[in-house]
């Protein structure tokens, strides 16, 4: 019996909106293993964990075209603008280097989403750091240090359980209680699906693991009024993502580092300051030399949000990726991103400018492990072949 | 197009922001814009443009949907339209 699953989508779903809704496919049941939109839009392929029964079939193919109609009916076509183009940049490597990293010891799989890095990785991404921290010593942006857990109600503050459910990961501990914890330490186990322990031992979820860096300095900002009325700030931090079957190598994973250049004040000093910065990585990439472009992008939001919240963001140019390119696949990884969020965080936090109005913010970041990742994609592992500037700062 | 026609256009526009909004519309004043009132956040924005696309029977691009921010500017776009 196989235990692939075809379905005929009941709407066509337009080429613009069929990488968005194969990303969505591994949140529609836990018996898929990987999903598929075909470039048409007309069929969806799903590999299974089992070969489906009529009723696992149908209930399969009731949720996909529900979350199909959800995000396809009434969207808008996004307005895609490349900012910059150096995508034709030459670059000598086009192996994978997933191989080489795992053979070198340089990347080693803990689990699905999971993974540690070896000397090399964390050298490029100390050298990459360095040079990040450089754009936001230049303007004067002050140094934070933020923990890795979110208070849940903090989060609940700016509408992030409605827009991202699907890649939330939560924190909890054993209750307060001398028998539960007991029972816990004596037969607690794990199998190949986690850990085995009675779901009444856990207390309610009081935190959560941090999606972002930037949300902790808008949170130490909230119902106050913003001190001198603008503020640059930086830091680095580890952020999750739960991604399902979209986790794959260190392209996307659950646990990340990002750096973050953060922006807090009013309009014209948040919406220059992130364009400044776009400015000046101009010169720091082509250092790096690598092959990117720079496009206008919209955040994953979940279905339900996906139609609407996407095409606001896109309308209104708010975020752009910095997309290295993957010679290996001829595809391209998002590696940085330049965001505005208006006065969203402003109102819902309550963060106040001195004429009483709400603050706007912005944040440029950058995905460390992906900077990394993308470089030995695109320049490989003999230090001979990489540009003269990386090479002299890591000494080879 | 004449004034009554004017007129109608920004009642219904009136009436279609106070639906899309949920919101009573004598809280819909006719220079409202967006960021003013909290239901006119992104989300109360894109509910909007969805209900003028089909109350309207017009197709409203993404080039466009950060210039239709405001009461006037909805009617503005909506008179051309009928002007085409």
């Amino acid at each position: 019996m196989t235990k692939k699953f075809q379905i005929k989508s009941a709407i066509i779903i337009p080429p613009y909106l069929v990488g968005d809704v194969q990303s969505k496919l591994g949140y529609i049941d836990e018996a898929i293993l990987q999903g598929k939109v075909a470039p048409a839009g007309d069929v969806i392929d799903l590999t299974l964990t089992s070969s489906p029964d009529d009723n696992l079939k149908s209930r399969i193919e009731e949720k996909v075209q529900r979350m199909v109609a959800s995000m396809v009916e009434g969207s808008f076509k996004p307005k895609i603008q490349v900012l910059e183009d150096c995508m034709t940049r030459p670059v000598p490597y086009t192996k994978d280097p997933n191989p080489e990293l795992m053979a070198r010891g340089e990347m080693s799989k803990e689990d699905v989403g999971i993974y540690s890095l070896g000397p090399l990785m964390s050298r490029l991404i100390d050298y990459f750091e360095s040079k990040f921290l450089l754009l936001a010593d230049s303007f004067g942006a002050r140094p934070y240090r933020f923990p890795t857990l979110l208070p849940a109600k903090l989060l609940g503050r700016i509408n992030y359980f409605r827009a991202f459910p699907h890649s939330l990961s939560f924190v909890t501990h054993l209750r307060e209680d001398l028998d539960i914890i007991d029972n816990f330490a004596h037969t607690a186990s794990c199998d190949d699906h986690g850990l085995n322990a009675p779901l009444d031992s856990f207390a309610p979820i009081p935190a959560l693991l941090s999606p972002a860096v930037c949300y902790h300095l808008y949170f130490s900002l909230a119902d106050k009024p913003l001190p001198d009325g603008k503020l640059a700030a930086t830091a680095v931090g580890h952020c999750y993502r739960y991604e399902s079957t979209n986790l794959i190598s260190l392209e996307r994973l659950w646990n990340f580092s990002l750096r973050e250049v953060i922006f807090v004040g009013s309009k014209d000093f948040v919406v220059e300051s992130r364009e400044a910065a776009r400015e000046r990585m101009k010169g720091v990439f082509e250092e790096f030399g690598m092959a990117y472009r720079v496009e206008s992008a919209t955040d994953p939001f979940f279905v339900g949000e996906f139609r609407k919240q996407a095409a606001f963001q896109s309308a209104f140019q708010l975020k752009f990726e910095i997309r290295a390119r993957l010679p290996f696949k001829e595809s391209t990884l998002a590696v940085g991103s330049y965001n505005y969020h208006q006065d969203f965080f402003g109102r819902n936090l309550n963060i106040s400018l001195p004429d009483g109005s709400p603050a706007h913010t912005a944040c440029v970041g950058f995905g460390l492990e992906r900077m990394a990742y993308a470089f030995l994609a695109q320049f490989g592992f003999d230090q001979k072949d990489w540009p003269e500037a990386v090479r002299n700062a890591l000494g080879g | 197009m004449n004034l009554i026609n004017k007129r109608n256009v920004k009642i219904r526009v009136l009436e279609l922001v106070s639906e899309a909004l949920q919101i009573p519309i004598s809280q819909v004043s006719e220079g409202l814009s967006l960021g003013d009132i909290p239901q006119w956040d992104s989300m109360g924005h894109m509910g909007i443009m969805l209900l003028l696309e089909e109350r309207f029977n017009v197709e409203i691009d993404t080039s466009i949907l950060n210039t239709l921010t405001s009461i006037p500017s909805i009617c503005a776009f909506l008179e051309k339209m009928e002007q085409i």
